[in-house]
This record gives structure tokens, sequence and C-alpha cells, in this order.
């Protein structure tokens, strides 16, 4: 099944915008960002940490709701979804 | 009541949201933490829309690398304090407003204080130790908070109403990490803008704010789009019984 992804900011670039992952039908949100940390490369250092995990600043929603990093092996994902994912910025 | 001089002043947008409206934002107090990227055109903005008191705070003096940015500083400002070079230019820009400009860094002494009487607080910092303390202050007192910030190209916003919407822990229980970020005027213009007609927009009682949504601006992709955003039941400064 096809999960659409939308990067913003550093992330669409690294990432690219308004993609498209497979992911097997069932998939949990782990297995997609998987697919994302693939996709980013030796570029991935902003959004994944060194253990390969989500940097924790970094916002993380389903369909416009924000998912917990407490649920990222269990949330079950379908065809269609959209995930978006941003690093917040801090300057002013 | 208004001068005439005012009537004539804000004209233009008397014919938006009457003479009772105009009154509102003369009547207004705003605090504006922050004379920098996000400070200078948020300040300036609000000066000529009116607002009856602004208060700005910022610790720092002006350098010729704030320049590209900081549309308030000037060349002939470098070195001095960057609260008293924007209290000069926004009594230029309207001498009708009460303009009280802080050169101190904000923090728990004196947060209180800068704050204690305000409508609004507008979030204009560089870093987020600070905008947390904002945070919290606004959460203690009842007063909303705008929060926006910025890098590079992209930028984010959103709208703060205590016990009403989710706090910035809510929304970012993790900093970002600090950085000596890169970031071009224009970007800061555009939220600035955005933070700025909310504050007007709220100092009005209009509704439809920034309020649980996130503002993203992707400056290099020209897109602007707003998520939904919710109070964190365990969020650490906002929930009950562990809200200060």
């Amino acid at each position: 099944m096809k999960v659409r992804v939308k990067a913003f900011a550093r992330f669409r670039e690294i990432l690219g915008s308004d993609l498209a992952i497979e992911v097997p039908d069932g998939a949990v949100m782990t297995t997609a960002l998987s697919a994302l940390r693939d996709r980013a490369g030796d570029e991935g250092g902003t959004i994944f940490d060194e253990t390969g995990a989500l940097r924790t600043h970094v916002i993380l929603m389903r369909n416009g709701k924000r998912v917990k990093r407490s649920d990222l092996d269990t949330l079950v994902l379908a065809d269609g979804d959209e995930v978006a994912v941003f690093p917040p910025v801090a300057g002013g | 009541m208004l001068l005439e001089r005012e009537r004539e002043r804000y004209a233009r947008q008397i014919l938006l949201f009457g003479e009772e409206g105009q009154e509102r934002l003369k009547g207004a107090k705003v605090f504006i933490a922050g004379a920098g990227g996000l400070g200078c055109p948020i300040a300036l903005y609000l000066a000529v829309a009116g607002i009856g008191e602004i208060r700005i705070a910022d610790r720092d003096t002006v350098d010729r690398t704030n320049l590209n940015r900081q549309v308030l500083h000037w060349e002939r400002d470098l070195g001095t304090p960057k609260a008293g070079s924007a209290e000069a230019k926004l009594r230029e820009a309207n001498p009708d407003i009460r303009i009280k400009a802080f050169a101190t860094t904000i923090d728990e002494t004196n947060v209180r204080d800068l704050v204690a009487g305000a409508d609004l607080i507008v979030d204009a910092m560089d870093n987020f130790p600070t905008r947390y303390l904002l945070n919290r202050e606004a959460l203690r007192s009842g007063v909303p908070l705008i929060h926006g910030a910025i890098r590079g190209f992209d930028g984010q916003a959103t709208t703060i109403v205590p016990g009403k919407t989710a706090c910035l822990e809510c929304i970012f229980p993790e900093a970002p990490p600090a950085e000596v970020f890169p970031v071009v005027g224009t970007t800061p213009g555009v939220i600035g803008m955005i933070q700025a007609n909310e504050a007007i927009k709220y100092l009005l009682g209009r509704e439809d704010l920034l309020a649980n949504r996130l503002l993203l601006w992707d400056g290099m992709a020209t897109t602007l789009e707003t998520y939904t955003v919710e109070r964190r039941p365990d969020c650490p400064a906002c929930s009950p019984g562990v809200r200060p």
C-alpha cells in the first residue's frame, strides 16, 4: 500500500516534496520511518539520530494529528494515509 | 476617545474595524519579547497600527551581522542597545503611542513585571529556554502568547490562549538544538507579519486565530500550511496538577 509523506523545510530538501512510499499492508509507523531513513541516506542526520531513531525535537503527524513516540511500533497505517514530518525552528 | 489626528492617521483601518476597534487598539498593552529579526517588524507594524502601549525587551547591542533582517536597527546604531534603537524608531514612526524599552535579559526574576498588565505577549525570541519561560508566565498570568520562530527560509507560528489551547510545551516538548541559525530577512518578515496580524485580530476580539493550529511557512517552496495541534494531557507546563 502507499503512504503519502509530506516533509517540510530542511526535511523537504532531503526527502523531496510530496512523496509516496510503498509499505506492506498492516505496516506500522516504524516501518514507514525506516523507509524514510533509507531514502534520506547520508543526509538523514538532521532527522534521525545515531541509533536510527527520529530525533526527539522532530514533529511527526499522521493525517494531521501528532504521533506520540510511544505509539510508533503500534500505530498501524492505512492505504492513503498522510504522514507529515518537520523540524521545529528556534531562531528569531 | 481618538484625537482628530488619530482619526486621520488610522482612517484606512477605521474603514475596516471602526473607531471602536481603533479605540481597542489604543487601549491595548503588548509586550514584545525581543527586538531582533522578528521583534523589529512586529513592533513597527503594531506601532503604526496604533497599539497604545508597546513594551519591548532585548538584552543585545546592535551588531553589523544583524542588519540583514533587523529592520529597526541601522548602520548608525552599531554598538548601541537594541532596545534603545528600536524605541527611537518606533517613537518616530508613531508619536501618539507609548513605547517602553527594556535593555535587559528576560529571566525568572523580571518576566512577571514585564508581562504585568499586558493584554498580550508576542514571542520574538531566538531561543527555546526563554520561550518556555514566556509560555509558563502566559499560563500563570492568563495572558495569551503569540509564538513565532524562524530559520533559513522556514518559519512557524501559533497562538496560545492559556486554558483553551495547546501551550508551547504541548506542541514542542523538546527544544530544537541551539545553533547560529542561517536566515534571510524576508523569513522573519513573513512570520513577524503573521504574528502582528494575530495580535491585532486578538485585540479586536476577532475569532479564527491560529489557536490550536501550527502554521508552517516554507519560503523555498512558497507553501504555507496549518496543522491541528492539541493539548497534551501529560504536559508538564499546562496539565492540571502540574501547572505551577
